[in-house]
């Protein structure tokens, strides 16, 4: 399954035929360039004064491409860049997903969330892709993602592309919801040494440091290691289970090979102790067990990618990756392999038509040790596989003003053979700096082995022992949304760019449980009543909403900017289901309301004033309340080398909740606060 | 990892929202009023543009060069102008060559005759190939950010490394246009290039 940055897809599709009409397209960026103030202008008038060599030392306030690119996308991406990240002061990249409109984040405990794009966030959400340098870290076992083990360092994050909505065209089954792109630096842009310390009340100690080199103008590197210990959350059982700690290694290298080859390998390797609390039942007393204590989680991952410029306007890239997670947990132990393969062809054809076609191939076997009766996946071994197609090509309808992009995903898995994910999108340039763009999608969720393989049992009452047991189903089959969007982007004053999407989704055959049955299992002993519960595609539903995200720059020292985010989530039973459960808990777990609103202020002497403001609204299948809180950084750029800066995070009240947790005592997100400080020095480039 | 029924009471929050919301009020009027940043760092265009004035500099034209290059030196930007107000700032009251320096900004490259700096701005980058098939060897010095551009045919190309502005030289298309590139010039290039033989 190809899994190509977003934008960089997007640009291959878009950007070519385009950007001729870039002229009435400028970026927000270079528009805020065109009013300098006097002050810029003095400025100007001593760069002027000094030599090439001069010149090219210079650090410079970068204008970020992206909104050149994001005013042409037909979907509705958006763009964090590295300054964003070092501005919000966050810690992890849960933290730094917070800043994307329609993302709902929600820290459970300290080392796990609940991450969902426009509905059905849950620590174990499903439906959502994600990538970190073009590999998936979603897993097959449960088709989401175990956060607590996607670290990178966040100094080496070039940007992140979150695209809310589907796309599965492109990449594939389980970007349903939406797709998180996490980009890193190429080697080129690292090199020099950077080490950072962190120290505070929850993030105890966060140290990092990167060494990035090169022999000579095409061959560039770098290496990098990083460890933290958190500390834990707020428990009104003073059961504090949940501290955590990790650490990481991990290398880059970008070669030219030629003037139009370029190759990447790039690889990590990660160990961590995950703080957790799990309940396991028992078939003797005392029934459910539960377990404080930290899961052993390693991982490594290598990846060698090469891209090849064919001629103007036409590209190939080859990718291929091997990763290894393994969790040893006391109620599960999860080894697993995944082997990808991914070729990526794009050309343009007469007409300006822009063509994209991939292929590719995954293989991930996985091994599972139950340590309980109750809890099983089965059987023990299993080996997903998928095989995949897509093609889509992007054509001009009115020159310059009008494109359709049109295509489909053809993939093959082992649960459910053949799926195929068309969509096609529309997109409108009537005026300067004005886009529409609106877009039709299929998308499917794979089954995973949760899905098929679970076997589950809780204990429920006594007398009689009577256990709640929940099986997989080999009948369960994709989940399937068929997805409608709309967007609108434009400059509303001159540095006033807004945002705005709408989506309705409806999916069909989601996740839920199937008829119930009864029965007295003799074995294990004392003989227990089982209530079993069978996987199935129990559930339909739709969301409607909307998104709005503002971000206005008035002067070179201020800059606004924030997102409201509304979501109507309704699931219901299929006919000839009844589950409450889980249409009661899809149907209040997502916030109706979220609210964003970021001021990153450029003080006098380098001093830096930023602050995150968000809103929540209440979770009532969590139990949680609508909640405001905010963080706060105050930095200061003493030298080129020297950063400082404390950070208060969670500020408004002492704790609060964001997420159930799958046992019943509520964390609370406690308010802290951390200083860092950052020393870097860039090598001379060109000596 | 399934629902799991949860008890129905719920916690008393602590959150007081009149409170929180002055508080996020204060941070605005606070971010609203600070004082403006003294010390910002130049934008990445007004480097651009002294780059520019300094290729002017370190280039040497032909001898022979058309007349209506030479009643003044012009730079033009073909295209949407990322500049703003920067390069008329660094460039006006300057000579080079012994002529007046002028500005201009044009809308296709056949109006490039009076260029001696073109500056393509990154809106033109799909008929890239059209654009340097017409300046092509007019004694033109062609400047822009397109990525690839120095590889493409052209023969200065930005490129930003780190929060850096560098360039890379193409020297087969700037000999090729009978433009001499000074050595500190080719001294100070991130990289320099010369058109790589067919088929690599």
């Amino acid at each position: 399954m190809p899994n190509p940055s977003p934008s960089r897809i997007w640009r291959a599709i878009v950007a070519t035929p385009v950007v001729a009409l870039a002229l009435s397209l400028a970026s927000p960026v270079e528009t805020a360039c065109a009013n300098a103030s006097p002050d810029d202008q003095a400025a100007t008038g001593n760069l002027k004064h000094l030599s090439l060599e001069e010149l090219g030392d210079v650090e410079v306030t970068t204008a970020s491409k992206e909104p050149e690119q994001v005013w042409r996308t037909p979907a509705a991406i958006y763009v964090i860049t590295q300054e964003d990240i070092r501005r919000s002061g966050a810690t992890s990249l849960p933290e730094v997903l917070r800043l994307a409109p329609g993302v709902e984040v929600a820290r459970i405990d300290s080392d796990h969330w609940a991450i969902g794009i426009r509905g059905f966030g849950g620590e174990f959400s499903k439906s959502l892709l994600v990538m970190i340098d073009g590999r998936s870290v979603y897993s097959p076992l449960f088709a989401g993602v175990y956060w607590n083990v996607q670290d990178t360092m966040l100094e080496d994050i070039e940007r992140i592309e979150v695209i809310r909505g589907p796309g599965g065209t492109i990449w594939g089954a389980n970007a349903v919801n939406g797709i998180i792109n996490i980009i890193t630096k190429s080697a080129k842009d690292t090199r020099g040494v950077l080490s950072s310390w962190s120290s505070g009340s929850i993030d105890q100690g966060i140290g990092s440091f990167r060494f990035g080199g090169s022999t000579g103008k095409d061959f560039n590197y770098r290496v990098y290691g990083t460890g933290f210990i958190r500390g834990a959350e707020f428990h009104p059982d003073a059961d504090h289970f949940d501290d955590w700690r990790t650490g990481q290694v991990g290398f880059r290298t970008d070669w030219n090979l030629t003037s139009r080859d370029i190759l990447t390998w790039q690889g990590d390797m990660y160990t961590g102790l995950d703080g957790e609390r799990v309940a396991v039942g028992l078939y003797s007393p005392p029934s459910t067990l539960v377990i404080d204590g930290p899961h052993e989680v390693g991982g490594g991952n290598i990846l060698g990618r090469w891209k090849r410029q064919i001629n103007d306007g036409s590209d190939v890239q080859i990718q291929g990756y091997y990763d290894r997670t393994s969790r040893y947990s006391p109620q599960l132990d999860e080894v697993r392999d995944t082997f990808d393969i991914d070729l990526l062809y794009h050309l343009t054809l007469k007409g300006n038509q822009d063509v994209l076609l991939g292929a590719g191939a995954r293989w991930s076997p996985d091994n599972i040790t139950a340590k309980f009766q109750t809890l099983d996946f089965l059987p023990h071994q299993e080996t997903d596989s998928i095989y995949s197609w897509f093609a889509q090509d992007q054509l001009p309808i009115v020159p310059r003003h009008l494109w359709l992009t049109v295509g489909s995903k053809f993939e093959h898995n082992n649960y459910t053979g053949f799926e195929i994910q068309p969509n096609a999108r529309l997109l409108w340039t009537p005026a300067t700096h004005q886009t529409f763009w609106a877009a039709l999608t299929r998308a499917v969720r794979t089954p995973s082995r949760l899905d098929r393989d679970l076997e589950l049992t809780d204990f429920l009452v006594t007398p009689p022992p009577t256990y709640l047991r929940v099986v997989g189903s080999k009948d369960f089959k994709s989940e399937q949304l068929l997805g409608a969007e709309f967007g609108y982007r434009t400059l509303l004053a001159k540095k006033l760019f807004v945002d705005i999407a709408v989506f309705h989704n409806r999916y069909t055959g989601l996740y839920g449980y199937g008829a119930g049955s009864g029965f007295v299992e003799l074995t294990p002993t004392p003989p227990h009543i089982i209530l079993q519960l069978p996987l199935a595609n129990a559930l339909d539903g739709s969301t409607t909403g909307f998104e709005i995200t503002p971000d206005w720059k008035p002067s070179q020292w201020l800059e606004l900017k924030g997102s409201y985010s509304y979501l109507s989530l309704t699931v219901q039973d299929r006919p000839g289901f009844t589950d409450a459960l889980n249409t009661d808990s899809d149907n209040g777990s997502s916030p109706h309301h979220q609210v964003m609103f970021q001021s990153l202020v450029n003080l006098p002497k380098r001093f830096e004033l930023d602050a995150t403001v968000r809103y929540v609204s209440a979770l009532p299948a969590q139990n949680v309340n609508a909640y405001e809180t905010a963080d706060v950084r105050f930095g200061w750029r003493a030298t080129p080398s020297w950063e400082f800066s404390l950070v208060g995070q969670n500020l408004l009240q002492p704790e609060h909740a964001e997420f159930g947790s799958d046992i019943d005592t509520i964390v609370g997100i406690k308010r802290s606060i951390y200083g860092k400080v950052t020393w870097t020095r860039q090598l001379e480039t060109h000596p | 990892m399934i629902p799991v029924i949860y008890p129905s009471g719920t916690r008393p929050r602590a959150n007081d929202r009149t409170r929180s919301f002055m508080l996020a009020a204060a941070l605005v009027i606070l971010a609203a009023t600070s004082l403006p940043a003294q010390e910002s760092k130049p934008g990445e265009y007004q480097v651009k543009a002294a780059y520019l004035f300094n290729f002017g500099k370190f280039v040497k034209w032909p001898a022979a060069i058309p007349a209506e290059k030479d009643t003044s030196f012009t730079f033009c930007v073909l295209g949407h102008d990322p500049f703003g107000p920067a390069l008329d700032s660094i460039l006006a009251g300057e000579d080079l060559a012994g002529k007046p320096v002028t500005v201009r900004r044009i809308a296709r490259p056949q109006d490039s005759g009076p260029c001696r700096v073109l500056f393509i701005s990154s809106t033109e980058e799909s008929h890239l190939k059209e654009i340097l098939t017409v300046v092509d060897e007019s004694g033109v010095l062609t400047v822009s950010d397109i990525p690839g551009f120095s590889r493409r045919g052209g023969m200065i190309q930005f490129v930003v490394e780190g929060n850096k502005v560098r360039f890379e030289i193409n020297l087969t298309s700037a000999e090729n246009a009978k433009l001499i590139l000074s050595s500190e010039l080719l001294k100070v290039a991130a990289a320099v290039r010369r058109n790589a033989p067919p088929g690599d």
